[in-house]
């Protein structure tokens, strides 16, 4: 009972950085701007929120830092792809190459390392511990050590849905994601709109850059985002880029890898449980493709 | 006369296709020249250590080709794969297994020397290309896109060889308390690829020049290369011409996997003599390689370049660091803002540019 | 007078689209632009739509002198365009289509209720029915046009200007748009209409301008002219007509039986058994999408049917891949020359080899020979009167015209008994069409079995021997050249009887 409790709980806390990501994606995809600089942006994001904590002890700043640098990020990518007409693709893998070699490099210039930095007096994100649920014995398990952020990121789903779905501004950015050409037709400055939506969203992978050098512990690690923004990126395709939608398919992605978490120290080596969550990302794919080619059928 | 004038379109052709890919070269190196400078070295110096040590003598320049040769196999699958429209991205992942593939063949196999080395290079393009195939298989059946597919495979294959060096297949005579990458057994030194004369580059080099030729040939002269690129360019003229899209993917992610296991099994044969974990994934081979097929526009020749260039960037970055303590990353760096200025087409963009603001004055004018 | 346009002159590169153009439009007129494609019409009304700049000339509405740099400001002086190609957003309802841009909000949000109503409110209005919550997707064009119509009635147009509006409707839905026309002409709107139907013309227009080589070469008033002094002043010439002699007919060469084609749940072809036979030209007419792409892509093998047969040369093909059925002895000139029919950025050489690669001369055992190639590419180019620069050049840099040319040229000179025609002069001026008819009636006098598809009814009419008439994935009809007139085939195309016509 308590095992399940745990998993659970890893799994919301592994669930809250992939859809904070996956949510920036969707806004990206509905806008016709593919993006796979994900994985950069929250490399260099969570790398500047542990930075800015490690040298002015200032949590909200280093979330609002995180946040200006994955916004910086998106705006690069989105001017590129959508101003200068890069590849996308090309675009995406330069960012992120640029990114595992910024924050290495100053990393070893900083702190003089290539591996991890974990200073020891650092405090990160508070975790919240919320009066009745506290009590409560399983569900506090389920629910404990969690961050406002990690609370944040379904709030911001939904936040997100409304966005998207109820106001003008998201209705202007989802037809123009439709069709570029109607939508300037009318006056509209397609491009301009897709930077914008872009670069703003990039804000939400700066909270999930947040998650992973100050929520759970706080270090830094190279290459602490492994993966997660091509997982994102997955999520995001199997919801087809809706916010609530990506609950659940970032609910996947968390589970597998806490799934994967909680059988270290069985039988099953370390390297093949790490092996899990990818391939039930493909999986996934691949059985919601099936599906929907099915239903087309028919 | 004739034959003047075509040389000269050639060589024009070649500038043109060169100026993008040097005018990216310059900008990111006068960035990463302000990084260093920021740090406090002097860039000068710096550049002229790594220039020194990836071609000053002859030890650097070989470390250079031998650092080059699993690139310039990565550069070729991305050609193959990228010129006939197939976006992947699955090189590391067929260069990792493909490597651990000839490792384990050249270890366990019990046949006697050169045959031995054939049958480890047979095992990684086998390995590779059907691996590649898997991403072909899926794209094909379940419409999963290569770039999710691939970068997952990627993954996969780095903890699944990580798996395998690490438990069944480690290295026996290892030993348990030094502090280092799990390997796999030392090949016996008549399985590996032997350097080309003592001191120098290994054999793999020339087999991946040999591999630049082929893939040459396949482009420009073949009815495969014809194909491929249609398919590239519009695949519903393809299919509408009656080129089988079904056959020339698996056939181009055959032999796109088989060109990067291959670049594993060099590295593994030719340099490091075993499979070390993390011996790909952590030098980014495959990655340099795309980089590499990119600033060459999917031009084989051009790719080899290249690689030979790019390399030269990370075994001088080396150097760099050890006798200035400038960080290797600068060249990440570097290569990251190389491939974003690679991504538009800066040239055209200038050029169009130019003839619009001509035409805007002639409109103001008339 | 509304608006004017004065001593506008634009050029493309060499190309000169509008040769000091002067016009005026007056309020609550409806005023027609007629000419031929590449008469400079569509460019004219793209300058003054702001998409276009032009190189001189002056753009004066309601008294002032404009500039228009973009739509928004063409809009914003009133003027709106219904584009030839709509311009929705297909997953969006007919609400939210037009108000896209001046939202009926509540704060940030869109107010649903309210959007329904006024939508609803306007196409009272204006008489133009609509359902305001169906999807565009689910709309048939007629529906969509209107609601393009609605769009620009949304934003306070004065001036309304329509670029061939009727080119994808059928002839109920023409009749309505007529009507439509002349309703918001009497509301005191005043519109332009480009066109190169002159039935259309007659019927609604009180003015008309005749375009010719980017010239205005007539303005008339419709009172005081007809069809035939159109006609002659747009194309300059009085028309040909065809006469294609009697057909030579042999042996069948493409046979289908019992074709069908489900898709989605949806019949998309219904049991279709038609023959082609040596020697002679068979239209299929239609208005568009009613399943003759779909016909074309089960014939040469794009697509598998779901039940049925084709045979191409006696040999039954049916499902089988592209490469075979091309064996079997098929050519198809596809309907779009860009999407299916080349790779713009591949060079005329390429281009010219597709559907030639595995043969001899061009390879040999899988090494392609460039001289081969190039010999040929050059050798079509030379005899169907391409003009190009270079047979390394690349496909996009051709004009339209010139690119059909060279596909019709591929097709045609692979020498098959069967070739599958579609569309083979969408876009392409006069010059290019008589010599694309004249090369098809040529392999036709050869023996060769031509299948034409064309939304073109004055094509099909023109060269066919026998017409079919397809009508939502179904032959409603088969009829010998000569026994039909395009009244009556029009009807068939919507879906009547010929009983109906009593």
């Amino acid at each position: 009972m308590m095992y399940l409790a745990q998993v659970i709980n890893s799994t919301l806390r592994e669930i809250s950085p992939i859809l904070l990501v996956a949510l920036c994606a969707g806004v990206c995809s509905k806008v016709q701007v593919f993006n796979i600089a994900l994985e950069g942006t929250l490399l260099t994001s969570a790398f500047f929120a542990f930075l800015t904590h490690y040298f002015l002890h200032n949590i909200f700043l280093s979330v609002a830092v995180a946040m200006a640098v994955a916004m910086c990020m998106s705006f690069i990518m989105s001017f590129f792809i959508v101003r200068l007409k890069g590849q996308p693709m090309i675009v995406g893998m330069a960012l992120n190459t640029f990114a595992r070699g910024f924050t290495t490099f100053l990393l070893s210039v900083i702190f003089n390392t290539k591996g991890a930095v974990n200073p020891s007096d650092m405090k990160g994100l508070t975790k919240l511990s919320l009066p009745v649920i506290r009590d409560i014995p399983f569900v506090s398990t389920v629910f404990s050590s969690l961050t406002a952020i990690d609370y944040l990121s379904f709030v911001l789903a939904v936040v997100m849905f409304v966005i998207m779905y109820r106001t003008v501004i998201g209705f202007r950015l989802r037809a123009l994601g439709m069709s570029a050409s109607a939508a300037s037709s009318l006056g509209v400055n397609v491009q301009r709109y897709q930077i914008a939506a872009a670069t703003l969203s990039g804000c939400l992978i700066g909270l999930a850059g947040c998650l992973l050098t100050l929520g759970r512990s706080t270090m830094f690690i190279q290459d602490i985002s492994g993966a997660r923004g091509y997982v994102a990126l997955a999520a995001n395709n199997l919801c087809k880029g809706h916010p609530l939608g990506a609950i659940l398919s970032s609910a996947l992605f968390g589970f597998t890898t806490a799934l994967a978490q909680s059988l270290q120290g069985t039988a099953i080596r370390q390297q093949l449980l790490q092996c899990i969550p990818y391939i039930s990302t493909i999986a996934a794919m691949a059985v919601y493709n099936a599906y929907a080619k099915r239903k087309a059928a028919h | 006369m004739n034959s003047k004038r075509d040389s000269h379109k050639t060589l024009g052709r070649i500038l043109d296709a060169a100026t993008q890919p040097l005018v990216a070269i310059l900008i990111s190196l006068l960035l990463g020249a302000v990084v260093i400078l920021i740090i406090g070295k002097n860039p000068v110096a710096a550049y002229g250590e790594m220039i020194r040590g990836a071609f000053g003598k002859r030890v650097y320049l070989m470390n250079t080709l031998k650092r080059a040769t699993p690139i310039i196999m990565g550069g070729l699958a991305v050609c193959i794969a990228w010129r006939s429209g197939y976006e992947a991205m699955g090189g590391e992942g067929q260069m990792i297994l493909g490597a651990m593939a000839a490792a384990l063949a050249a270890y366990y196999l019990p046949l006697p020397g050169a045959l031995r080395i054939l049958a480890a290079l047979l095992a990684a393009a086998v390995v590779g290309a059907l691996y590649s195939m898997l991403s072909g298989w899926l794209y094909e059946k379940f419409d999963v896109t290569f770039v999710i597919s691939t970068l997952m495979l990627n993954y996969i294959a780095n903890y699944f060889a990580a798996y395998l060096c690490n438990y069944p297949l480690r290295d026996p005579e290892a030993n348990v308390y030094q502090m280092q990458n799990a390997q796999t057994g030392k090949i016996p030194s008549f399985a590996t690829l032997p350097p080309i004369i003592k001191g120098w580059v290994h054999w793999g080099f020339v087999l991946a020049l040999l591999a630049v030729f082929i893939t040459w040939f396949l482009f420009s002269r073949t009815t495969f290369g014809y194909k491929s690129r249609m398919g590239g360019l519009n695949a519903r003229f393809a299919l509408y011409g009656g080129i089988s899209p079904r056959r020339m993917l698996y056939l181009v992610m055959i032999l796109s996997g088989l060109m990067a296991g291959l670049g594993g099994a060099f590295e593994a044969l030719g340099s490091k003599g075993r499979y070390v974990d993390q011996m790909i994934f952590s030098t980014g081979y495959a990655w340099s390689g795309m980089v590499a097929a990119l600033l060459a526009g999917m031009n084989p020749v051009g790719t080899a370049v290249a690689s030979i260039l790019l390399a030269g960037l990370a075994v001088g970055g080396s150097t760099m660091m050890l006798n200035m303590s400038i960080p290797l990353e600068v060249c990440n760096i570097i290569e990251g803002i190389i491939t974003l200025l690679m991504s538009v087409k800066l040239v055209r963009i200038a050029a169009s540019n130019r003839k619009a603001r001509k035409a805007a004055k002639g409109g103001e004018a008339a | 007078m509304i608006f004017e346009m004065k001593h506008i002159t634009k050029t493309y590169g060499k190309v000169v689209a509008n040769d000091d153009v002067s016009l005026h439009l007056n309020r609550g007129e409806i005023l027609a632009i007629v000419g031929e494609n590449g008469a400079g019409k569509s460019t004219i009304m793209k300058i003054l739509y702001g998409l276009e700049k032009p190189d001189s000339g002056e753009i004066v509405v309601g008294g002032k002198p404009c500039r228009f740099r973009n739509p928004s400001d063409a809009m914003a002086a009133g003027i709106g365009m219904v584009q030839q190609h709509f311009m929705l957003f297909e997953p969006m309802t007919v609400a939210e289509n037009i108000v896209f841009k001046n939202e009926v909000r509540r704060g940030p949000f869109i107010d649903r209720a309210k959007t329904l109503e006024t939508v609803e409110a306007l196409s009272q209005r204006y008489g133009l029915k609509i359902d305001p919550g169906a999807r565009i997707a689910d709309c048939p064009v007629g529906l969509r046009q209107r609601v393009e119509i609605l769009k620009i009635l949304y934003q306070n147009a004065e001036i309304i200007i329509f670029d061939e509006p009727s080119a994808v409707l059928t002839p109920l839905e023409v009749e309505a748009l007529l009507e439509t026309l002349r309703s918001l002409a009497a509301a005191g709107k005043s519109i332009v209409l480009i066109t190169h139907k002159l039935q259309e013309v007659m019927a609604v227009a009180d003015r008309i301008y005749v375009m010719r080589q980017g010239r205005v070469v007539a303005e008339r008033l419709a009172s005081e002219t007809d069809m035939n002094e159109l006609a002659v002043l747009m194309v300059g010439h009085p028309l040909a007509s065809y006469d294609i002699g009697r057909p030579l007919t042999g042996e069948t060469l493409l046979e289908t039986r019992d074709l069908c084609l489900t898709e989605g749940g949806r019949d998309v072809l219904r049991r279709i058994s038609l023959h082609v036979d040596a020697g002679e030209i068979v239209g299929i007419a239609g208005v568009s999408g009613n399943g003759q792409s779909d016909l074309v892509s089960c014939i040469t093998g794009l697509r598998s049917p779901t039940s049925g047969t084709v045979t191409v040369c006696g040999r039954d093909v049916t499902g089988r891949p592209v490469r075979e059925i091309r064996d079997a002895g098929l050519a198809h000139i596809p309907e779009d020359r860009y999407i299916w029919g080349s790779a713009p950025e591949g060079t005329l050489e390429e281009n010219t080899l597709m559907g030639k690669q595995d043969e001899e001369p061009f390879s040999s055992r899988g090494i392609v020979s460039q001289k081969e190639i190039r010999h040929y590419a050059e050798r079509l180019i030379g005899d169907f009167a391409v003009k190009a620069a270079s047979s390394q050049q690349k496909m996009r840099e051709l004009s339209g015209g010139n690119a059909q040319k060279l596909i019709v040229a591929r097709e045609l000179s692979l020498g098959t008994p069967v070739i599958i025609c579609c569309e083979p002069t969408r876009g392409v001026d006069i010059g290019a069409m008589e010599s694309i008819h004249r090369r098809l009636l040529r392999r036709r006098g050869e023996g060769a079995g031509i299948l034409l598809v064309s939304s073109e009814l004055t094509e099909i009419m023109n060269l066919s021997d026998r017409i079919y008439v397809i009508f939502e994935g179904q032959l409603v009809g088969e009829f010998p050249r000569g026994s039909m007139d395009d009244r009556r085939l029009g009807l068939l195309m919507v879906g009547g009887t010929l009983a109906d016509e009593q």
